[in-house]
């Protein structure tokens, strides 16, 4: 079995924060390189196989669900379907999505509908090389009672997702303002069936709400302002099934009973997003520059079971997230090229409460509700983006065909300082991954149709296999951004390498 | 611009190769207390231990009886509760017990005249009824299998034990009578009363014979016939036989005796702010670098095995063994285990004082200082800690030491280099182990017995 402790042998807390990676609204939070699934690629999108590049380049099919105020560019009425599937290496986990979306605009309005249902499977361990690991094997012997009602293990679960948007142009004033709304109804979310090592079942249900008002300002010379402020809130609540090894002095053996936990997984988020593109002379190339400000507070987070991995308790905890980018795109007839480089300062404060008054090696006691543990976490993150187009003319009719190729890089980096509160004792950690994505796309675009396909594949994080049995989420979404994970394992971890494969085939019609 | 392109392009290819090969080397991050702690009970099967099941009020009331009437043993003189007092935390407090003949009770107890100590020291009857593979300190008595049904024991008695002993605390309750150091006397003997102890006339190995004759005694009491008709009800009297006694005497001690609620149990029951920062050191301690856990691991920290610890050699001595103690290693075929004995189950531990098969250690402490470094603790010890009478027997010469040390555990050749600190948590950490009900037993004592005979308080 192929196991590549991915850069943590000791590592700490990991927060997520679902965010798109194309778009920049919504910044992730990451400490250790998981395996992300594609789950919340759910609306179509163009540049996708450009390696997502986004500040100086439009994508024509994002943009709206991103900044609502681009709907102003939408031309006639259209309706697009973009069937998104995603699959884990080594049989560890995918998930399909088809949504349907229609946009259309009267007068200085515009506005858009989305609904797309979901079905993620059920995460799995990774295997290898026909050896399957499955899950351990609960003990032969029954449950003593009394018992609660436990979990049962699912294979998959269903999502639902709802969109809408709607926005004005102001005549002559170059300005639109929008706003938008996405709801999802959530029982699942890729990979957290894993978080909880050694649980018999997992129930997940909740919501995600993400509000966004946008504004697009151009101006003559094709330069461009946008901004858009968001509010996200993600709330999960997970019902966690343990079965509990223990003596019975009765039966003089060992037994088990079952035991039901109740975890909270909700995260809020403010955020703050500005983009401004002009030309650049008039060599064809474009340049746009972003920044963005994300405030999230982490009311409640989950209680995960992390086997062979002691966790450190984790509690309430709030981030202030930035990043700032720089991008480049150049057309030149036929063939497009794009490039994002963004960099990322993130600060982190997680900690841990006593949940009784807890005595310290200093003699002092902390009482209820103070702080145990503190994590204070500063990320250097970085992303390139690049990517390449070439549309090829196929007759006199309008017919086309397009090749894109692309790639995204990103870097992380942290420096982990975390106080021991208890046994009054500070430690520092210092990590660094990278993870690098080849993406892919073709397209066939007729006077009254267009066909795409995108693709891309992530390499560079792993998922825990069952004998390291701790597992973490992964998602992140376009406009959804949802909830984090935030743990604290200490001890040794390792993950075996998968890739992550998407496949995107989005059609667009003319409404007529 | 194509320049910078290509410049571009290059950075990002080698951002792909970083990624190839993988990440900067991480740092270790010495992990949370209590994190480390769950992980290490996981690694050592130290699992939760559920409540004991309510016994038959019968059995267990005449449990109680026959625990503290001296009829059971041949002089009359002695309980099970003497050896095994309340106030002691079912224990003596001596460090080789004194059976029939002694007078006085707990320390203060004395030996009769021309009486030997019963070879080792009394344990404690805490949790003795959890289930264990063993009993005794060589384990003489033991079970294979698991479950309630799996009620094969190897015992002494061989084909002699009686079938229908529903556990191994009930097979071990049926030798404390056949001994003759213990409670059933020596030939000629004469009782309480100024009778002949027709116990002790019968050979030593003649154990059914031993058990009837004490069932006679007992089934000669009205108020036991009735209350053994009470525990066995639909069994005539003339089946009754001293596996039934033996059965109810371990009813009492599951019942009463059970005492599994210490900080520590709680801790495992998930609750982190039960054990206090030190003895969560402690613990860590214990299933790390003093290596404790290596053999007091499981459900009862212990219990399960036997090891030469090195512990001074202190008593008659038993068996072809004498004057030395071989432990296990004395019982036919265990030549392997010389000096061996049972690793004790700590719960409670702190209440059972003193420490080891004879006794040797008065405190918490002077165990842990002996692990830190065997083979000098062994050498140095100290005969002066123990009472005059038992001082005497002491084998400190340098052959009895070396034979000791020829088979010490392997895992204590080598001192555990503990500090003074570490010495403390890991007492600390010992001391979490105690249920605060098992401080207080008198509430067990009985006003009376069904024979008249004095009850030992």
């Amino acid at each position: 079995m192929t196991q590549r402790p991915v850069c943590l042998s000791s590592l700490s807390t990991l927060l997520v924060v679902l965010a798109h990676t194309a778009s920049a609204q919504l910044i992730s939070i990451r400490t250790v390189p998981i395996a992300q699934g594609d789950q919340f690629e759910i609306f179509p999108t163009n540049n996708f196989g450009m390696g997502g590049v986004s500040i100086a380049l439009a994508d024509t099919l994002l943009d709206a669900f991103v900044n609502p105020a681009k709907g102003a560019r939408l031309g006639a009425a259209r309706f697009v379907s973009a069937p998104t599937a995603y699959g884990i290496s080594r049989g560890a986990g995918g998930g399909r999505t088809l949504p349907l979306a229609a946009m259309a605009r009267s007068g200085a309005w515009y506005g858009g509908l989305s609904l797309a249902l979901q079905e993620v499977d059920a995460s799995q361990p990774p295997h290898d090389g026909g050896i399957v690991l499955t899950e351990p094997p609960l003990p032969s012997v029954a449950p003593v009672a009394p018992a609660p009602t436990l979990p049962p293990r699912q294979n998959s679960y269903g999502n639902q997702y709802a969109f809408a948007m709607l926005g004005r142009k102001a005549s002559g004033a170059g300005l639109s303002l929008a706003g938008s709304a996405l709801w999802a109804r959530l029982t699942g979310v890729d990979g957290v069936d894993l978080l909880y090592a050694g649980s018999t079942g997992l129930k997940q249900f909740g919501h995600a709400l993400d509000l966004r008002l946008g504004l697009l300002k151009e101006w003559m010379g094709d330069r461009s302002l946008e901004a858009v402020v968001l509010h996200n809130r993600f709330a999960m609540t997970h019902d966690v099934g343990y079965v509990d090894q223990f003596w019975d002095p009765g039966t003089q053996q060992f037994s088990v009973r079952p035991r039901l936990e109740h975890n909270h997984d909700q995260t809020n988020t403010w955020g703050l997003h500005l983009v401004y593109v002009r030309p650049l002379a008039a060599s064809g190339w474009r340049v746009g520059w972003l920044a963005t400000v994300n405030r999230m507070s982490h009311p409640k987070l989950p209680e995960y079971e992390l086997a062979n991995v002691p966790v450190i308790p984790r509690d309430p905890g709030r981030s202030s997230a930035y990043n700032i980018g720089i991008g480049f795109s150049k057309t030149r007839g036929p063939a497009v090229f794009g490039i994002d480089a963004i960099y990322e300062p993130i600060w982190s404060y997680t900690w841990a409460d006593a949940a009784s008054p807890v005595a310290t090696t200093l003699g002092d006691t902390i009482p209820v509700g103070g702080k145990t543990v503190e994590n204070r976490f500063r990320f250097s993150n970085g992303l390139v983006r690049m990517g390449f187009s070439r549309d090829v003319e196929l007759g006199p009719l309008g017919k086309a065909a397009g090749l894109q190729l692309g790639l995204i890089v990103r870097s992380v980096h942290y420096r982990l300082g975390q106080h021991d509160n208890v046994q009054a004792a500070a430690r520092t950690l210092n990590e660094t991954w990278f993870e690098w994505t080849p993406t892919w796309g073709l397209s066939l675009r007729f006077p009254d149709l267009e066909i795409r396909y995108r693709g891309r594949i992530t390499h560079g994080t792993g998922r825990p296999g069952v004998q390291q049995s701790p597992v973490f989420l992964a998602g992140r979404d376009a406009a959804l951004a949802a909830g984090g994970i935030l743990v604290a394992p200490t001890g040794p971890l390792s993950l075996q390498e998968v890739g992550i494969t998407t496949h995107q085939i989005s059609v667009s019609l003319p409404l007529r | 611009m194509t320049r910078r392109m290509v410049k571009w392009i290059g950075l990002g290819l080698l951002a792909i190769g970083a990624g190839c090969d993988g990440v900067t080397p991480p740092e270790t991050l010495p992990p949370a207390i209590d994190a480390q702690l769950r992980q290490d009970l996981q690694r050592w099967g130290v699992v939760p231990i559920g409540p004991m099941p309510a016994q038959n009020a019968g059995l267990v009331g005449l449990g109680q009886a026959l625990m503290f009437d001296g009829i059971l043993s041949g002089n009359r003189d002695i309980a099970c509760a003497t050896c095994h007092l309340p106030a002691q935390h079912a224990a003596d407090g001596l460090a080789l017990a004194i059976g029939t003949g002694g007078t006085g009770l707990g320390p203060s107890r004395v030996l009769g005249a021309g009486r030997q100590f019963v070879p080792r020291n009394a344990p404690s009857l805490l949790n003795a009824g959890l289930g264990p593979f063993y009993l005794f300190w060589d384990g003489r008595i033991s079970r294979f299998g698991f479950g309630p049904g799996s009620n094969e024991f190897i015992t002494p008695a061989g084909a002699a034990l009686p079938p229908g002993l529903p556990s191994l605390l009930a097979a071990q309750a049926m030798f404390p009578v056949v001994e003759r150091r213990e409670m059933r006397g020596a030939p000629g003997d004469r009782d309480v009363f100024g009778s002949v102890n027709e116990l002790a006339q019968f050979g030593d190995s003649q154990f059914a014979e031993i058990w009837q004759a004490v069932m006679r005694r007992l089934l000669a009491i009205p108020e036991y016939v009735a209350m053994f008709s009470a525990a066995f009800p639909g069994t005539p009297a003339s089946q009754l036989g001293f596996q039934h006694a033996a059965q109810a005497i371990a009813a009492f001690q599951l019942q009463a005796l059970t005492k599994t609620d210490s900080p520590f149990d709680r801790y495992l029951g998930r609750d982190d702010a039960a054990l206090t920062i030190e003895q969560k050191r402690g613990a860590v301690l214990f299933f790390g670098k003093a290596q404790c856990s290596s053999c007091h691991s499981g459900p009862f920290l212990g219990g399960q095995g036997f090891a030469n610890t090195g512990v001074p050699q202190i008593g008659p001595g038993v068996g072809a063994g004498a004057p030395l103690d071989l432990g296990r290693g004395g019982l036919a075929g265990n030549d392997f285990y010389k000096f061996a004995f049972r690793v004790g189950p700590l719960r409670n531990v702190e209440l059972t004082a003193p420490y080891f098969h004879d006794g040797a250690f008065p405190t918490l402490e002077a165990v842990v200082r002996h692990y830190n470094d065997v083979p000098t603790a062994l050498r140095e010890f100290d005969a002066s800690q123990l009472a005059p009478a038992v001082r005497e027997s002491y084998h400190g010469d340098d052959a009895t030491i070396t034979a000791v040390l020829g088979t010490l555990d392997f895992r204590l050749q080598r001192p555990l280099g503990l500090t003074e600190a570490e010495l403390h948590d890991l007492v600390a950490f010992l001391q979490s182990l105690t249920d605060p009900s098992a401080r207080d037993l008198s509430a067990l004592i009985p006003a009376r017995v069904p024979s008249g005979l004095p009850v030992p308080r």
